[in-house]
């Protein structure tokens, strides 16, 4: 049962209704504040009669609690099955976990049941021990709000030596891949990082800038069932989109500009069914590549 | 039936939160599937859970609501807010909170025990309240149990009941779900673990790539998951595209997920089909389990031998099909060469000259090839292919989008 009311935002907010009633610190301000923190934004309005009302045996009109116990909600079989599963799982070498009391349980997915079709073949070695330090030290530094003084190995072959104030651990489906964002939005795969340190605290200038974005606009005909495919594979990314006509419509989409030249290809990918309209220096890229091909198949013919 | 934010089942709002968030520009009276008043029941309990997301938008047609989403930015996936929000009644609230209150002491009670101490301990306490009856009682014990929060003790012809007792600490594994709550299958369930930690954990990681929609079809994936693993056939409700439901019967063997396209697939065969066929995830609406599959061992194994000729999902007409593609690749241009190697899946890289690179694969539908041909481009020296349809496909698209970029178009083939 992956859908059930012991699981629910009402169910976790009552419990902590009732820890704060047994704590006697619970009063009409403090009931309202705590639903409207814990619970989704409209809670107000069914869960507090729900509960002032005693229709739950949960309190009373004083708001006192016949509970003892400070409540309880124990794992599920569920629950626990997945982090089974996830114990199968080559990335969580990456972690330093307690499994020793899950050997009886049985997982809830196999791996081999499930592939990835179309995720790149050169993902991270996570059974690799230099990576999982390395992995660990990062994360220790994000956590801990620690600098890292890191020597990575480019795409160009160079090393690289320098401090990073280490923001976040980015993960790629698509390339399983972790890279390291720096607070100055830089990026560093994990897996060329040849050494690292963990340094002292990190000051006020290596707080996290905020990444820029650049936006492209495309038109396009829902020939092909074209509207579907395109909506599905840019739905990674944010997005607008608005009707034109009776098959026409325009898209928007946000992207970074370290990732231009992915947005090009996977722009290619779908071929004439979308039209880039804008900005300009985008279409530039799609028509020198047109370009380009031109000139490729031209030679093939001469030769 | 009088508004409520909470939901009995997840199907209606499934179709709502994929409509609002893969399309956003759809209105009111388009997307109303049964009733006008339905629509705005979703789309407020949708308003409820995800507010922050929501914008609305004024445009010919009427007003259409979206979700406006950025994957890269969310550290954990929104739409596991819906699978909060199932229903309950009062009698199912209150009885979880008073059992777990009252099995506390670690000792076991039969059915009649429980009521009597529910009656004494508790209900005593508040004005008027209405006992439990057996039916009740018995069915959320049986419930309880089948979740795995209570152990049942059989004891002549009754049961005893008491908390099942656990040891893991999960205080060490807070990172670890954070991460794979988003990371891996039916990251859910990893959701629902990390509510129970009082602190919220520190944005560490971020995701690129990913696919939030995948969370809508958790149900269904857990069914199949479920299904692959019991060797059992099932019978799948599929949305078409008219969105009129169509019945099929197949032995599921495999969930075949895309990193790249936002679409997750079923493996399955069907007991009249020569060989496997791939359904859409968000397409299925039901999946109704039949009996154990005669067939699993056999189909299965056919499948390991096919699938390593698959390039997406499709098995076309079930015959091979040849493609080889040339490219030039400057020696310098190295990143290209290691592109295709990691992309190459199932087909073969070979280095003719300098800078001439050949790639070739042997597939069941290498029409499934042309969108990643087109990312190369500005690079394709030579085409061939067994099938013409795919060359016929390639250069036509290719002269049509010279024509869009006004690039002079060729007339080579």
């Amino acid at each position: 049962m992956l859908f059930n009311e012991v699981y629910s935002r009402y169910f976790k907010t009552v419990s902590l209704i009732i820890e704060k009633a047994q704590q006697g610190l619970l009063d009409d301000k403090s009931l309202f504040e705590l639903v409207q923190k814990e619970a989704f934004s409209e809670s107000v309005l069914e869960l507090l009669p729900a509960i002032k009302s005693q229709d739950w045996l949960i309190l009373d009109e004083a708001l006192k609690t016949p509970l003892r116990h400070r409540p309880q909600m124990p794992l599920t079989l569920l629950e626990k099955r997945w982090l089974k599963s996830i114990c199968n799982d080559p990335r969580v070498a990456l972690f330093d976990l307690d499994t020793t009391d899950l050997k009886d349980v049985e997982p809830l997915f196999s791996l081999e049941d499930l592939y990835y079709y179309d995720r790149y073949e050169d993902g991270d070695d996570y059974q690799d021990a230099t990576y999982q330090k390395h992995f660990r030290l990062l994360l220790a530094a994000i956590q801990e709000k620690r600098l890292v003084h890191i020597s990575h190995c480019t795409r160009h072959r160079r090393v690289n030596t320098g401090v990073h104030g280490a923001a976040l651990l980015e993960y790629s489906g698509k390339d399983d891949k972790f890279r390291l964002k720096t607070s100055r939005n830089i990026f560093i795969n994990v897996a060329r990082i040849i050494d690292c340190e963990l340094l002292g605290p990190n000051p006020e200038a290596f707080t996290v800038h905020k990444e820029s974005t650049k936006t492209v606009e495309f038109t396009l005909v829902d020939k092909r069932k074209a509207l579907q495919r395109v909506m599905l594979h840019f739905s990674d990314l944010r997005k607008q989109t608005k009707r034109l006509g009776e098959d026409r419509y325009q898209c928007k989409l946000w992207y970074s500009p370290l990732d231009e030249i992915e947005i090009v290809i996977r722009i290619l990918s779908f071929g004439p069914m979308i039209q880039v309209i804008g900005p300009q220096h985008f279409i530039a890229l799609i028509q020198e590549r047109l370009r380009k091909q031109r000139e490729c198949l031209k030679e093939s013919c001469e030769m | 039936m009088a508004y409520s934010e909470l939901i009995k089942s997840f199907k209606a709002i499934r179709m709502y939160m994929r409509q609002f968030f893969v399309y956003g520009f759809k209105s009111r009276e388009e997307l109303a599937d049964k009733s006008l008043r339905s629509y705005d029941n979703e789309k407020r309990r949708v308003e409820s859970w995800l507010g922050d997301y929501m914008r609305f938008r004024q445009q010919r047609g009427g007003k259409s609501v979206f979700l406006s989403l950025d994957s890269r930015a969310l550290c954990y996936n929104p739409f596991y807010h819906a699978y909060k929000a199932a229903s309950f009644t009062k009698n199912d609230i209150s009885l979880y909170f008073l059992l777990m209150d009252l099995l506390q002491d670690k000792r076991s009670y039969t059915l009649p025990q429980l009521l009597t101490r529910l009656d004494s301990d508790y209900l005593a306490f508040f004005l008027d309240p209405q006992p439990f009856n057996e039916a009740t009682l018995r069915g959320k014990l049986k419930e309880y149990t089948e979740l795995g929060i209570l152990k049942s003790i059989k004891e002549g012809k009754s049961y005893r009941y008491q908390l099942f007792e656990d040891h893991l600490d999960l205080s060490s594994w807070k990172t670890a779900i954070a991460y794979f709550s988003e990371a891996a299958p039916l990251g859910v369930v990893g959701s629902y673990l990390l509510e129970r930690y009082k602190k919220k954990e520190k944005q560490v990681f971020s995701f690129k790539h990913r696919y939030l929609l995948f969370a809508l079809d958790e149900i269904i994936l857990y069914e199949l998951l479920t299904a692959i693993r019991d060797q059992v056939t099932v019978q799948l409700s599929i949305l078409r595209a008219d969105n009129r439901p169509y019945k099929n019967v197949v032995v599921p063997l495999m969930i075949y997920t895309s990193t790249q396209s936002g679409r997750q697939y079923l493996a399955g065969r069907n007991e009249h089909a020569l060989h496997a066929s791939f359904f859409r995830l968000d397409n299925i609406v039901e999946v109704k389990r039949l009996g154990k599959s005669r067939h699993y061992q056999k189909y299965s194994e056919e499948f390991a031998q096919q699938r390593t000729r698959i390039w997406g999902v499709s098995m076309g007409q079930g015959s091979l099909e040849k493609l080889s593609m040339e490219l030039k690749v400057k020696p310098y241009e190295s990143y290209i060469v290691e592109r295709l190697e990691r992309e190459k899946r199932c087909g073969t890289l070979e280095q003719l000259t300098k800078s001439n690179w050949l790639f070739t694969c042997e597939v069941y539908d290498t029409m499934e090839l042309v969108p990643w041909l087109r990312t190369f481009i500005g690079r394709i020296v030579s085409l061939k292919c067994d099938n013409p349809q795919v060359l016929e496909r390639f250069y036509a698209d290719l002269k049509a989008m010279q024509e869009m970029y006004e690039v002079e178009a060729d007339a080579v083939q």
